[in-house]
């Protein structure tokens, strides 16, 4: 058990992308509003890193510092303590002209459309265009086959009067994308859009990450785009209250799942468990559990592969091998009982680890838990 | 900048454009009616001076203005006419006096007047006197029609005269009026004839006798003292060097320094008689009624309050649409556009206001100036400076309602968006 760390299973650390250069890093950013008496702490010691090509979903209720922070890795508002970088730039103390340079590296998608009125469609468009200097010939290529491509291509040249909300919203996201921003921050790019519309905007985004390896940072509390996110960043009162890497944890519950006892659970408790889960490395040979101590944590295998020895009073036996994606250590946890034997590892090795009181609750959530785990416990003999 | 935004504003709202436009018209309309005004008082000062025919003009250096001329010895004139390069030198006489309106011939003691009747009531009037052989007129047909007023009881009235003097259509003098008859101060006198002059705004109408005429008309005066000489050049270039002479003979000290040199030295020296040139006569009765009156400052004034009115109007239509427009303008900053980008959008469409509000307004101005010169009889006339000072002023009321417009386009803030 040397070498615990406390970084939760889900944050991906160990997940691929590691080399990829981050776009956005955010660390011990402190923010407040207001003077003197009524100066407010709006965030609190936020760390967050988003890698290039990631979509990033950020959640939580009104007022939990979200869209504040999204507005300050926006350069819309100073940093006032902490350190923040924006595609290699720091942000603390930066001057007006990196703002304004940094700034059409951005794309902004923001809830209200703010078109102007007295613009076309292609011309609001334009204006983004037409300040990255993009060739005018190449430019109104771009801004047709987005707009086609968002399903406006009947209307390129209405103005806004003419469009619906939707429209107008698709025509904003057509002006947040057109001249190929680094960074896209999107305030519920989707939350006026149909269902169809909606998932067209966000394959969209993807394929700008994929392709042009844009980074996309959105605040949306629209859960059927969910599954675009890379990470899932829920906000708490000014604090990041958690920093999820979707596909690993999609993987830790996948692996949950095939835990007979956790078989049952619904994809949210498992994805919960997932959450509790930490980060455990284990060199080759190092043991990871000892046969007789008091069992205080529940493994699974991440990477890697493990042996279990039992120590029936003279010899050490090996009685199993156990590989990546299996468990062990629940038996002491769940009967109170010392370690029946003991795991080394095979090779380095990368466990996911939960603790007991919340390997207990998550058992306890189940009213058929008990009988299941008699049944389970019952099988074994 | 391809995209002319700023137009497209405009374009776009165009009932607020077209309330802007209103406001900057009404704004540069009221400033044209008050610098044709301040304009009339000007050309007031001199329209009688440009109707005779002088290039060195004798006065009295006690002269205030156009009405209180003041008088100084006849003999001074007769003394200029001595010297060889003075083709001729001619007594001329003016003052105010008192017009009564005429009485209807067929008028019945018993019957009774209309309320808004003027007949019979008395009004001042500018009374000028001057020889029926050679008055001293710039225009022949004045000249001719002086030849008329061979009895001190013959008056020539203006033409331009206010009704209420009495024509007899009750609108303006016509033919209708020769030969009627009503009194001139304390004599009586008639009407032999019209001219047409316009007194601008020093008086509401004009007349014309002999000078014996005059001092009946106005019994203070003698008719050995004049109001004016004025002194026709062989060579009107020579005027700076007769006048140099004309000062020896008179006795007057070279000129003092200070604004007003020649009135200073006379009024050191106790001389009764001051000359100027022609742009001197000019210069100096600008500054009388310009400067020195309140009419001048009134319309001077007139001219600020229009301004300031028209930056308020242009301000709010422009602040209105700078507030409308406020997460559009803060779109683009977030965009990155810059604060310079922005603020020419604003004052672009601050000097398209300008532009579009004054074409109308000087059309409209023009039409304003026919009637209020028919009405009042006053001078007005749309310069070349005027158009120039308007449009300039036009520019500035909206390009300053602009910066102040501006002030609201920078408190646009990008972080509100979200």
């Amino acid at each position: 058990m040397d070498s615990q760390t406390t970084i939760p299973a889900t944050s991906g650390t160990f997940a691929e992308g590691m080399h990829l250069p981050k776009t956005v890093s955010v660390a011990g950013l402190d923010h407040f509003f207001g003077e003197g008496e009524l100066r407010k702490q709006a965030l609190y010691n936020n760390t967050l890193d988003v890698r290039r090509g990631e979509i990033v979903i950020m959640t939580g209720p009104s007022g939990s510092g979200k869209t504040t922070l999204l507005t300050l890795i926006g350069t819309l508002r100073c940093v006032q303590a902490g350190s923040l970088k924006v595609l290699g730039n720091e942000l603390l103390g930066s001057d007006r002209d990196l703002i304004v340079r940094l700034r059409r590296e951005l794309g902004f998608i923001f809830q209200a459309h703010n078109l102007f009125e007295s613009l076309t469609a292609f011309q609001n468009v334009n204006m983004a265009a037409e300040l990255a200097g993009i060739d005018p010939k190449i430019a109104a290529r771009r801004i047709k086959s987005l707009l086609t491509r968002l399903g406006l291509a009947e209307r390129i040249h209405y103005k806004p009067k003419s469009l619906s909300g939707g429209q107008k919203q698709r025509v904003a996201i057509a002006r947040g994308l057109v001249h190929k921003p680094r960074l896209i921050l999107a305030d519920e790019p989707t939350a006026a859009l149909d269902e169809k519309s909606g998932r067209e905007v966000v394959t969209l985004f993807q394929e700008l990450a994929r392709d042009e390896g844009c980074t996309i940072i959105m605040v949306t509390h629209d859960n059927r785009i969910l599954d675009v996110a890379d990470r899932i960043v829920n906000m708490v009162d000014g604090h990041i209250k958690s920093d999820v890497a979707v596909q690993e944890t999609s993987v830790i519950c996948e692996f949950l799942k095939g835990f007979p006892l956790f078989a049952d659970l619904t994809p949210n408790t498992l994805a919960e468990v997932a959450d509790q889960m930490m980060v455990h490395e284990a060199d080759e040979g190092q043991e990871v559990i000892r046969q007789g101590d008091a069992g205080d944590l529940f493994y699974l295998i991440r990477d890697g592969s493990v042996n279990v020895l039992v120590d029936d009073g003279e010899k050490r036996k090996k009685i199993a091998e156990l590989k990546a994606g299996q468990f062990f250590g629940e038996a002491a946890l769940i009967t109170d009982e010392p370690r029946n034997a003991t795991i080394t590892a095979q090779e380095k090795s990368v466990f996911y680890v939960l603790g007991k009181n919340d390997f207990r609750r998550v058992l306890e959530t189940s009213a058929s838990f008990e009988e299941e785990l008699r049944q389970a416990l019952f099988n074994r003999q | 900048m391809n995209t002319s935004l700023a137009w497209k504003n405009l374009a776009h709202n165009r009932v607020r454009t077209a309330i802007g436009v209103a406001g900057v018209g009404f704004a540069v309309i009221l400033i044209f009616m008050q610098m044709g005004f301040h304009g009339a008082i000007r050309k007031t000062a001199t329209q009688i001076y440009d109707a005779l025919e002088f290039d060195l003009m004798l006065r009295s250096p006690a002269y205030l203005h156009l009405t209180e001329p003041r008088s100084f010895p006849r003999s001074r004139v007769y003394q200029a006419a001595s010297l060889p390069e003075v083709a001729i030198a001619r007594p001329f006489y003016l003052g105010l006096s008192e017009w009564q309106a005429p009485i209807r011939k067929n008028f019945q003691p018993t019957a009774t007047i209309a309320e808004d009747d003027p007949a019979g009531q008395w009004r001042s009037i500018i009374c000028m006197g001057s020889d029926p052989h050679d008055p001293g007129f710039v225009r022949p047909d004045i000249c001719r029609l002086a030849r008329k007023l061979s009895d001190p009881g013959f008056v020539l009235v203006d033409s331009k005269s206010k009704p209420e003097y009495g024509p007899i259509n009750r609108q303006e003098f016509t033919e209708q009026d020769i030969g009627a008859e009503t009194a001139l101060g304390p004599n009586r006198v008639r009407i032999v004839g019209l001219f047409k002059l316009g007194t601008g705004m020093a008086s509401n109408g004009a007349c014309l006798t002999n000078p014996e005429g005059y001092v009946r008309a106005c019994p203070w005066q003698t008719i050995d003292d004049v109001n004016f000489g004025l002194i026709k050049l062989r060579d009107p270039a020579s005027a700076e060097r007769v006048k140099a002479r004309l000062r020896v003979i008179y006795g007057i000290p070279e000129a003092a320094a200070g604004d007003r040199p020649q009135i200073d030295a006379a009024i050191a020296t106790n001389t009764n008689v001051e000359i100027l040139t022609r742009a001197e006569v000019n210069e100096l009765e600008e500054y009388r009624w310009v400067v020195e009156t309140p009419l001048g400052q009134i319309f001077n004034l007139g001219v600020w309050v229009a301004v300031f009115v028209g930056v308020a109007i242009v301000y709010q239509v422009l602040s209105t649409d700078i507030a409308n427009m406020m997460g559009e303008y803060a779109t683009l900053k977030a965009m990155g556009y810059s604060s310079i980008y922005l603020t020419s959008i604003v004052l672009q469409q601050s000097v398209l206001l300008a532009l579009v509000g004054y074409i109308p307004s000087v059309l409209i101005s023009l039409g304003l100036y026919h009637v209020v010169e028919k009405a009042s009889g006053m001078p007005m006339a749309m310069s070349g400076g005027i158009l120039f000072w308007v449009l300039l002023l036009a520019l500035g009321m909206c390009v300053l309602s602009g910066i102040a417009a501006l002030r609201k386009l920078y408190q646009a803030d990008p972080a509100d968006l979200f």
